[in-house]
């Protein structure tokens, strides 16, 4: 088991930093450096001035050194300053983590349970109309952009009914953390259901691979009643991948709420990068990137060892 | 209990079958003509629904000169936000442009990102994915680790990390969705080629003495070419909605050439949600008609393609 963690760092590190070069070169090749930027641009400063403070700040330095040292800066949680403000961009990601997360967590765990069961009905009830119309359900649900169904959802609840407010997340009316569950309950929705087409797709087949087994068979044989072997004998095992699957679109939460964020105004991660890409803010735009794919090989590597506990010939079958 | 249950179950798929055999019976049934895997494809209803609205919508985008008289970019400030009538089918928008001509030639250029875009990251994951596959050595371990850094980054996160340093235009969109699309199918043909290279009709190929170009190109890739395929078309179901989602957070293709993601891009102003649905509605339901007719084909090109499925 050690050997095989081992293993898996051993890709997966020396990626992590290769990306991290690739996107410290993009940085690096940007107009302008740190100096540029504390400058006033209205004062004009005398150049020699100017390359003294590089050399003070180390920007002379051959390319593999600064890449150090941006990336030591990384390690340590400091990712450098805003193009536009110059505001320490860990500040700002403190800021709006949280929002992201709330988003992302509760569409993960509505996504989840309802996909988990609707793919199991469908499974279930294999060739009716129920699983048909699911399956199209499904389809239906991954082919609207998810913009789209954001506008007429913003349409239907927020402008003619005035159920839900448009959009944005904490009003400086607010005072409880409860003041802003309105906020939440659209974009949430509309991101959950846009996954949970994936999820229940997933579900029906794994669902489906199980109910082929022989044990299912066995169970059956046994004179169980048809519940118990459904829910006990062939959701339990079905789920495990299905658990796989999830684990693997956590990642994709920080991606994958970019749209509904900006649709709703929501004050997260997502909405921050959409903002940094067009204000042009590159140090912003590569941290988050960063971070994202930091966050996908860590959950990558984490999934990888739990397949490997519960499924021995992962790790003994080798690469 | 159990044993009702089951029989009492009956799909088409039964009513099918039971249509045969009595076809059988009455000595009707003639011996099944044509390629087995078309037959299975139009056999599944789905695809063929897919098949034909994807036809209809692609022959509007391109004959659109012919259905529609108006210009999609041409400014008409006496017809500002006009509601369809018989002269603009789908109205006009803030700018007197007709919306349903904007719509069609906007088709054009989402198509051509969506399809061209699967089409040629295809084409490299092809090429790469079957030298790599079938000859390997360092080929496929920069390939390898080239793709695994490209699928580290969430989609989206890549796409846009991309733009901001390229900057937006129509080429360099595509360029992006190749350059993020590749791996997938590169993966695909890889894997597909490492287990096949070991089939007796390739040792047999290869003691012929036959190049290597020819047994993976031409022997082997027709074996593998059925999930490319299946591919190709989710791809491209999944290029049309990035653009969509792309040019609506208005960093896609340049808002000067009418998509079907830069004509929903007004959608954002909540007026004209509210009051100008001709605006929105249409081009929504254009995309969302399409990318879904794309994933039926490839949900019926899946399904014919399986040889463990029967049909």
């Amino acid at each position: 088991m050690l050997t095989y963690i081992a293993r898996r760092l051993l890709i997966i590190v020396p990626m992590a930093i290769g990306i991290s070069f690739l996107i410290y070169l993009a940085l690096d090749l940007s107009p302008g450096d740190a100096v540029t930027r504390m400058l006033n641009p209205v004062q004009t400063v005398d150049p020699e001035r100017i390359e003294e403070l590089r050399r003070a700040l180390g920007l002379d330095a051959p390319l593999v050194v600064r890449y150090w040292i941006w990336f030591s800066g990384v390690l340590q949680g400091n990712f450098g300053r805003t193009l536009t403000g110059g505001v320490p961009i860990s500040r700002i990601l403190m800021e709006r983590l949280p929002a992201t997360l709330e988003l992302s967590v509760v569409a993960l765990v509505l996504s989840s349970i309802f996909g988990a069961i609707l793919g199991t009905v469908s499974a279930l009830k294999r060739g009716s109309a129920t699983d048909n119309i699911l399956t199209v359900a499904g389809m239906i649900g991954v082919s609207i952009p998810e913009f789209f169904f954001g506008l007429v959802a913003i349409l239907v609840f927020a402008i003619n009914l005035g159920w839900l407010p448009v959009g944005g997340r904490l009003l400086p009316s607010y005072t409880t953390y409860w003041d802003h569950i309105p906020n939440l309950v659209m974009p949430a929705l509309v991101l959950s259901i846009m996954m949970t087409a994936g999820v229940m797709r997933y579900a029906r087949s794994a669902m489906l691979d199980t109910l082929s087994k022989e044990f299912i068979k066995t169970a059956r044989s046994k004179g169980l009643p048809e519940w118990r072997v459904n829910l006990l004998h062939g959701f339990r095992v079905a789920l495990t991948p299905v658990v796989v699957l999830i684990g693997f679109r956590l990642p994709i939460l920080i991606g994958g709420s970019v749209i509904v964020e900006q649709v709703f105004q929501w004050p997260g991660l997502g909405h921050l990068f959409v903002l940094s890409v067009r204000n042009k803010d590159l140090p912003t735009v590569m941290t988050i990137a960063l971070l994202s794919v930091i966050l996908v090989l860590v959950v990558s590597l984490i999934i990888d060892v739990l397949t490997a506990i519960i499924d021995p010939r992962v790790r003994l079958g080798g690469e | 209990m159990a044993l009702i249950d089951i029989v009492s179950r009956r799909s088409r798929l039964d009513r099918q079958f039971d249509q045969l055999r009595r076809m059988e019976e009455a000595g009707q049934l003639k011996a099944a003509t044509g390629s087995r895997f078309i037959r299975k494809f139009l056999n599944n209803r789905l695809a063929v629904v897919g098949l034909v609205i994807f036809t209809i919508i692609l022959l509007a985008s391109i004959l659109a000169p012919l259905l529609t008289p108006w210009n999609p970019t041409e400014i008409n400030l006496r017809a500002i936000n006009k509601p369809p009538s018989w002269e603009h089918w789908f109205g006009t928008d803030k700018t007197g442009r007709d919306v349903f001509a904007r719509v069609l030639y906007g088709g054009r250029i989402s198509i051509l990102v969506g399809l061209g875009s699967a089409l040629v990251s295809a084409l490299i994951g092809v090429i790469i994915g079957c030298y790599a596959g079938y000859v390997g050595g360092w080929v496929d371990a920069v390939a390898m680790r080239v793709s695994e850094a490209i699928m580290a980054f969430p989609e989206i996160i890549l796409v846009l990390v991309l733009v901001s340093i390229l900057g937006q235009s129509l080429f360099n969109i595509m360029a992006i969705f190749i350059l993020g699309g590749w791996c997938g199918i590169y993966r695909l043909v890889r894997a597909q080629m490492l287990s096949l290279r070991e089939e007796e009709y390739v040792q047999a190929l290869r003691s012929f003495g036959l190049n290597r170009a020819l047994i993976s190109f031409k022997h082997m890739l027709p074996n593998a070419l059925g999930p490319v395929m299946v591919n190709i078309t989710l791809s491209t179901a999944a290029f049309i909605l990035q653009e969509a989602g792309l040019s609506f957070l208005g960093l896609g293709v340049p808002l000067a050439i009418p998509t079907w993601g830069n004509i929903l891009n007004v959608a954002q102003d909540l007026t004209v949600l509210q009051r100008n649905w001709w605006l929105w509605l249409p081009v929504g339901t254009f995309i969302s008609l399409f990318v879904l007719s794309v994933n039926f084909i490839g949900d019926g090109l899946r399904d014919a393609s399986d040889p463990t499925q029967q049909g």
